[in-house]
């Protein structure tokens, strides 16, 4: 178990760190709005792009990343007369490194869709308007979990990306050169090793949050 | 009281029988599935009320069962599931209804993403009477009928109908429950039912073959408590450490929980079940997939892709499935000359079981030899195999039940070598439909009536289908999908995605084979979500008694 503000990383070496984040959505009617603040951010989250066009694709080393709307707790199997005292914008990510500079790096590389998302909860508006204020912001909205998500492994991601587009271009290599002779096999993979740079992390690569073998290969 | 109910902890009686048996191997060779919607509650309850009394339960026969005291085995079986929908108009309270799962409540048309019903599998393209027009649930109940002959299906099936009428007839509606037609068959896309048939050899015999040429039905999953045959646990149950998969020390009986709710499950819980527990208790859930066979498409790819590759056919048409043709596991027998040798041995013992002319003792011995035999066709594991070599690592079955080897032979990987595997089993009940002897057309009526039975359909058939099916990271095979089932949206296959490994020896100097442009095969046609309530449970939901407070 690890404990509040601890984030979840099992085990202790690894670079796998899992963010749980409930921040408290205003109660009330939004101004200039005949709705809630909460309906408001629900919109906002409902209008935002998803897969390899989600904001959150921008934030380096993002494994996989959850918003949600948290609007009471119940149960499964037991039944507990147990409410929210408040709806919650529930943000999960699952990410490479450590939290701080992977939260600074979420504003660096996001800011406007960060403020757009969050500007309805508490706090958020007067504390808000730096890197660190949103570091800080984060940390007092975090909760414990050990839960982590279990699809990847704890490399950084752009190495993870490497990784899959390598196996996949290198089966579709052998895939359709079954049967070439040594000489034809040899040149081959000389001009397939080219195409696709082994070494180079930013090279040719899958996109980050692409869903489809399709969308990962149009690298941008 | 009798004495297998005070042994097995599950009362047997409850629970209907299609859940336990698969009535295909206890000589029901035919079958039919006819479905319902329910436009009056009255008449639903009603009609309820009339069929439990006809349903056949899980209590054993007394031939196959561990049980001295079996029932005798009828002449046809019955059988109930509801849909959500059907529920709901059948007047169960909503606080029932809402403690159903998720998946349950879509319903499988609404799944249709997950389960890679896309393309020529969308749903709309499913049989007329898979067709919605309120986006509701068009099938609300389903009867299910085995029978041994033709004859006693036609009785069983004309008295559900006068069930139905008599139930109508209560309720002053002459529509009140409605049967549906709309099921395509080789008369039509308007059949009043679905038939469903085991394939007949040469000699009109009915067999064990699906329409690819495979032999099926072999592999069965082995719960506490279910009242079969305790050697069944033999490939059957949950692989155990450090013991051999021939015996029954390399086996556990899998919790009675995967298989029914109200009874704890592999996790050591009660699986999340709808409320009140009369409800729930001693029932399960149910797909029905009805899947179209492009038999011509499989024979045509498996010619001149065998000889693409230089392979034997048998040998190619082994490697898609983990078994040879005649059912022989490639991971125990690797050659076709072993395969045929071993296959042999089980049809002599076979036809000496049954041989009349034979002593009481010669047809014992031979039934012992044939039991024996029927252990070793199902007693392995991948242990021995886990690169693939024998069975490929991306093979139907090893895919639908890895048996272990996802501990990628790092012994102790995880408690317990099935640690992946023993809450994803499913226990499949379906019989083939149609006749696919004309192998010049896909387009004829020949498929699978593909039947999943369990205690969490997202848990375990989503998952199969989703991740194992349609999926391949799992088994470090990226996005390579299983050969059979694979399915393709509109758009032209890329043919190197399409594809399928052979693995070799790691250590060798052979070349693995890739199979590559594999076309779609299989095709979904229908069906949904059912849940199969126990025998008390539908008295409830017949008296309108189902009270969760
Ligand atoms: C037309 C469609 C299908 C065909 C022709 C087919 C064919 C086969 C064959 C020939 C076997 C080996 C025989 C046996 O072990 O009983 C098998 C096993 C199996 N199949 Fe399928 N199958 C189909 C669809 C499916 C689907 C949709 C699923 C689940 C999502 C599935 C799950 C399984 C399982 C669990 C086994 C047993 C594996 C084991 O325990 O070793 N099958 N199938």
């Amino acid at each position: 178990m690890v404990g509040a503000g601890g984030g979840g990383r099992l085990p202790k070496s690894s670079k796998h760190y899992g963010l749980t984040a409930l921040c408290p959505i205003k109660l009330g009617t939004a101004p200039g709005r005949n709705s809630s603040y909460e309906a408001v951010v629900r919109e906002t989250l409902a209008g935002l792009d998803s897969h390899e066009r989600s904001p959150m694709a921008r934030v380096p080393n993002t494994y996989l990343a959850r918003l949600y709307i948290l609007k009471d707790v119940f149960y499964e199997g037991r039944s507990q007369q147990e409410h929210l005292k408040s709806q919650y914008l529930f943000f999960g990510s699952d990410f490479h490194g450590e939290l701080e500079p992977y939260l600074r790096g979420m504003w660096e590389n996001i800011e406007p869709e960060v403020r757009l998302i969050w500007q309805h909860c508490v706090a958020f508006g007067s504390s808000v308007n730096s890197a660190e204020s949103f570091v800080d912001y984060i940390k007092k909205c975090q909760v414990s979990n050990t839960f982590l998500f279990n699809g990847s492994n704890d490399r950084p991601l752009a190495e993870q990306l490497k990784g899959l587009y390598l196996k996949q271009e290198f089966g579709d290599f052998v895939a359709s050169h079954q049967g070439a002779s040594d000489d034809e096999l040899r040149s081959a993979f000389l001009s397939f090793a080219e195409r696709v740079q082994v070494t180079k992390l930013d090279g040719p690569t899958w996109r980050p949050g692409a869903q489809t073998l399709e969308s990962a290969r149009t690298h941008s | 009281m009798t004495t297998f109910e005070i042994r097995s902890g599950v009362d047997l009686h409850d629970v209907q029988g299609n859940i336990i048996k698969g009535y295909g191997r206890y000589g029901f060779p035919v079958a039919r599935y006819v479905t319902y919607r329910i436009n009056a509650a009255v008449a639903g309850r009603t009609f309820i009320k009339l069929l439990v009394p006809m349903l056949t339960t899980s209590v054993p026969w007394s031939e196959s069962g561990v049980v001295e005291e079996g029932t005798k085995q009828p002449p046809s079986t019955t059988n109930v599931a509801l849909t959500y929908e059907g529920l709901r108009r059948l007047g169960v309270p909503e606080r029932s209804l809402l403690s159903f799962p998720d998946e349950f409540v879509m319903g499988m048309r609404a799944r249709a993403s997950i389960l890679g019903d896309v393309g020529a599998s969308a749903p709309k393209n499913w049989d007329p009477v898979w067709q919605t027009e309120d986006g509701q649930q068009p099938v609300h109940l389903l009867v299910t009928i085995n029978a041994e002959s033709s004859d006693a299906l036609a009785q069983r099936y004309e008295e559900v109908g006068l069930a139905a009428r008599a139930a109508n007839d209560v309720a002053g509606d002459s529509a009140g429950v409605q049967q549906l037609a709309g099921h395509r068959s080789a008369g039509g896309a308007d059949a009043a039912f679905q038939d469903g048939a085991a394939l007949r050899d040469e000699h009109g015999t009915p067999g064990p073959k699906e329409h690819f040429g495979y032999t099926d039905g072999i592999s069965d999953p082995y719960y506490k408590d279910s009242g079969s045959r305790s050697s069944n646990v033999i490939g059957g149950g949950k692989r155990l450490r450090d013991s051999s998969p021939a015996t029954d020390a390399g086996w556990a009986p899998l919790a009675t929980g995967e298989l029914l709710l109200g009874h704890t499950d592999e996790a050591l819980e009660y699986p999340a079940a709808p409320v009140p527990s009369t409800l729930s208790k001693n029932g399960t859930y149910l797909v029905y997939r009805k899947l179209h066979q492009n038999v011509a498409t499989f024979d045509r790819y498996a010619a001149s892709e065998a000889a693409k590759l230089s392979m034997e056919e048998n040998l190619f048409r082994a490697k898609l499935v983990g078994r040879w043709p005649n059912g022989a596991p490639l991971a125990s027998f690797p050659t076709e000359a072993e395969a045929n040798a071993f296959n042999a041995k089980l049809e002599q013992a076979k036809a000496d079981r049954f041989d009349e002319t034979a002593t009481p003792t010669q047809r014992a011995a031979a039934t012992e030899r044939h039991l024996e035999l029927k252990e070793q066709q199902s007693g392995f594991d991948y242990r021995e195999d886990i690169a693939g070599e024998s069975c490929p690592v991306g093979a139907h079955s090893r895919r639908a039940n890895p048996r272990g080897s996802l501990e990628f032979g790092q012994d102790h990987a995880f408690s317990t070598p099935g640690a992946l595997v023993n809450r994803r089993r499913i226990a499949r009940r379906g019989l083939p439909y149609g006749d696919s002897s004309d192998r010049s057309v896909d387009n004829g009526d020949h498929g699978i009536i593909f039947m999943a039975i369990g205690a969490s359909i997202n848990r375990q058939f989503e998952f199969v289908q989703q991740q194992w099916m349609n999926f391949g990271n799992d088994f470090r095979l990226g996005n390579d999908q299983d050969a059979l089932l694979a399915s393709w949206p509109d758009e032209d296959i890329d043919p190197l995605r399409a594809r399928m490994t052979f693995e070799v020896d790691p250590d060798g100097m052979e070349v693995p084979k890739i199979c590559t442009g594999i076309p779609q095969f299989v095709e979904t046609r229908g069906g949904d979500y059912f849940f199969v309530p126990s025998l008390t449970a539908l008295s409830a939901i017949a008296r309108g008694a189902v009270d969760p407070t």
